[in-house]
């Protein structure tokens, strides 16, 4: 799966759980931007893990910061 | 009855229904009698003892909700020492923060050991470099193979340390015996009495280093040998309509929850996940854990009538760590009460005068069997009903103290009385919650100090140094809490930096603690409120600027619901992208 898709499903998962309605760009970061407590942090990485079926553990999560690097570890987790 | 939680697991597993059972993401179940729950927590009592654990040691547990937990949990019962439940990393949350939050509740707890999940354990390190508890960080798998036989214990040893706050500066560790634990429980059985006809089964998704979740849930069911259906938080979080469906398939009588649960529901639990559910078995639907809000229970109440939801099951109710849980129940049968004050009377006069288009309160209830209740003024002197003032509860259950912090014992427990912190008032024998007399913000069940979210506006340019408030409250009509920050310009911020205040101020508090702020209002140099000794007045801020007293506020900008916050911080990062670009 591209980055692009993978992208374009956070996106979706954002929409859906998150009420977020504007694009969403790697840059943005998760907490800053998009205004995530923690309550909104667990939504986002249960759902991203649901669609994409995959599993993120603590070591990968907490390097995450910005919508990009959620995408770049879902992208490696589908490819292990 | 047993005074310990010891005696119970030993007397547990002698009924077919008595057991936990994990509901998983699939809604497959698995089941752990109690006799069962016992043998591995024997087998890790064996383990704790021959690695050095000595009766009275402080073991830390940090596990999601499952097995290990409480494999863990009552094996340092058993080997005579006290569990420390915390909690497990935020999905998604910043790392070094929780990290070095864990490490202080480890040194405040003194905790010997921690035992974690091996997820968890991976990421420790630096907690356990910083807190260096003397027999580290292990987890169930790798404690010693040893059958070492249980410790006695006795009624007036520890049972139990929980916190009592969540992101604070300074998080207190609340010590209960296995007195004080007892009681509690045997308060709380007496609510859900089993006949031959029914037999109660609680169903929660809480935490388990939560007291609602491990004294309301847990706690009751071994002792009464009986079901316990749990599903992890995050399970709950991401797919609300899981706890209803558990209540329903496994026949749930009983589930605690607070507000923000209910309300979560009402907004994330679609038609179709409901299908073929039945919630007319639940008996007590709890309430309570932050303030209870009158438009969610309506909304509850209305959304799932279609699916058997009786409204007298929705139950608020009161109390707090440092009471073990319960302090007032409201009457279980009947469907929740409310009543309307005259807000100027709530606020300036602190007497409760009913007015039909005031303040819409929820009553509490009474006293639990076993506590009584004071309404006292600053002086400590008692007021008459409809009188607003402190909360002050007594019962058998109250905590021994704050472990190692005489003085904050001496502020909470005065006489054999413990002072909530909370304002109310009683009539007709129930108690009426008003706001909150101590500093501390509550949002989604947890307390929040909230001298942390002030200081991380410090550094925001445009801030009058040391001129920041946080405080929260429930305004009527809305589904939960709302956090407001009001914070001084200085006189020497330009008219950018003005301008730029509110979401300089949202960003840091964000960075910092992870909370959204959800109003921040802008004033003149000197508008708050302070003490005659320079320390602000966060209760009088908060009444003034509820009352419209506190000198015009800039616009403010009530960003509650998800959509509207998302589109106004997204202007706000595109401005930033603008400007990063240019």
């Amino acid at each position: 799966m591209s980055e692009a898709e993978i992208l374009a499903g956070v996106a979706e998962v954002a929409r859906v759980h998150l009420g977020w309605e504007d694009p969403l760009t790697p840059d943005m970061r998760l907490v800053e931007d998009l205004r995530l407590d923690s309550i909104r942090l667990l939504t986002l990485a249960v759902e991203v893990e649901n669609r994409f079926r995959v599993r993120l553990d603590e070591l990968d999560e907490g390097g995450i910061e910005t919508v990009g690097d959620l995408v770049a570890t879902v992208r490696r987790k589908l490819g292990e | 009855m047993s005074e310990t939680i010891n005696g119970w697991l030993f007397a547990a597993g002698r009924h077919p229904e008595g057991g936990l059972r994990f509901v998983d993401r699939s809604e497959a179940a698995t089941w752990f009698g109690w006799g069962e729950v016992r043998e591995r927590a024997l087998a890790v009592c064996g383990g704790l003892r021959s690695l050095g654990v000595q009766p009275g040691d402080r073991v830390a547990l940090i596990f999601p909700t499952g097995i290990e937990f409480f494999e863990g949990f009552f094996g340092a019962l058993l080997a005579g020492a006290v569990p420390v439940p915390l909690y497990p990393p935020v999905r998604l949350g910043r790392m070094s923060e929780y990290l070095h939050r864990t490490a202080r509740m480890l040194e405040r707890s003194g905790s010997r050991l921690v035992l974690a999940d091996s997820r968890v354990r991976r990421i420790l390190g630096e907690t356990i470099a910083e807190a260096r508890p003397d027999l580290g960080c292990r987890t169930i798998g790798d404690l010693p193979g040893s059958a070492m036989e249980p410790v006695a214990v006795a009624p007036a040893d520890l049972g139990l340390i929980q916190f009592s706050s969540g992101t604070t500066v300074d998080p207190k560790p609340v010590a209960l015996s296995h007195r004080a634990i007892a009681a509690q429980v045997d308060i709380l059985n007496g609510f859900w009495r089993d006949t031959d006809e029914l037999r109660h089964s609680c169903v929660s998704w809480l935490p388990l280093y939560h007291d609602m979740g491990l004294i309301g849930c847990v706690f009751p069911a071994l002792s009464r040998d009986a079901t316990l259906t749990l599903l992890g938080p995050e399970l709950f979080v991401a797919r609300p309509a899981l706890w209803l469906r558990a209540l329903s398939r496994h026949r749930g009588t009983i589930s605690p929850a607070p507000n923000f649960a209910y309300s979560l529901c009402v907004t994330r639990v679609s038609d179709a996940e409901m299908e073929g559910a039945d919630l007319s078995g639940w008996r007590t639907a709890l309430n309570g854990a932050e303030s209870v809000a009158p438009s969610v229970l309506r909304a509850f109440c209305d959304r799932f009538a279609r699916w058997g939801f009786r409204p007298e099951a929705l139950t608020p109710v009161y109390g707090l760590s440092e009471a073990a849980l319960a302090v007032t129940f409201s009457d279980l049968d009947r469907p929740f009460r409310g009543r309307r004050f005259d807000r100027e009377g709530l606020s300036r006069d602190r007497v409760a005068r009913e007015a039909p288009d005031g303040r819409e309160i929820v009553s509490v209830g009474r006293a639990v069997p076993g506590f009584r209740l004071r309404i006292v003024d600053e002086m400590g002197c008692d007021l008459p009903d409809g009188r607003v003032g402190r909360v002050w509860a007594r019962g058998p259950s109250l905590m021994d103290g704050y472990l190692g912090d005489p003085e904050a014992t001496a502020r909470a427990l005065r006489d054999g009385w413990l002072d909530t912190g909370d304002l109310g008032f009683l009539r007709e024998g129930e108690l009426y919650l008003t706001g909150r007399a101590k500093d501390v913000v509550i949002l989604r069940g947890r307390n929040y100090a909230p001298d942390e979210i002030e200081r991380s506006v410090e550094a925001v340019p445009g801030v009058r140094s040391g001129c920041a408030v946080a405080a929260s409250w429930l305004p009527e009509d809305a589904p939960g809490e709302v956090l407001a920050l009001f914070v001084e310009a200085s006189r020497a911020a330009t008219a950018v930096e003005r301008e730029a205040l509110p979401e300089a101020c949202r960003e840091a508090v964000l960075g910092a603690t992870g909370l959204a702020v959800d109003r921040v209002v802008v004033l003149a140099p000197g508008t708050l409120p302070r003490t005659s000794s320079g320390k602000l007045r966060r209760a009088e801020t908060l009444r003034l600027y509820l009352a419209e007293e506190l000198t015009a506020p800039d616009p403010v900008t009530p960003l509650r619901l998800a959509g509207a916050m998302a589109r106004s911080s997204l202007a706000y990062a595109k401005m930033r992208f603008e400007r990063r670009g240019g």
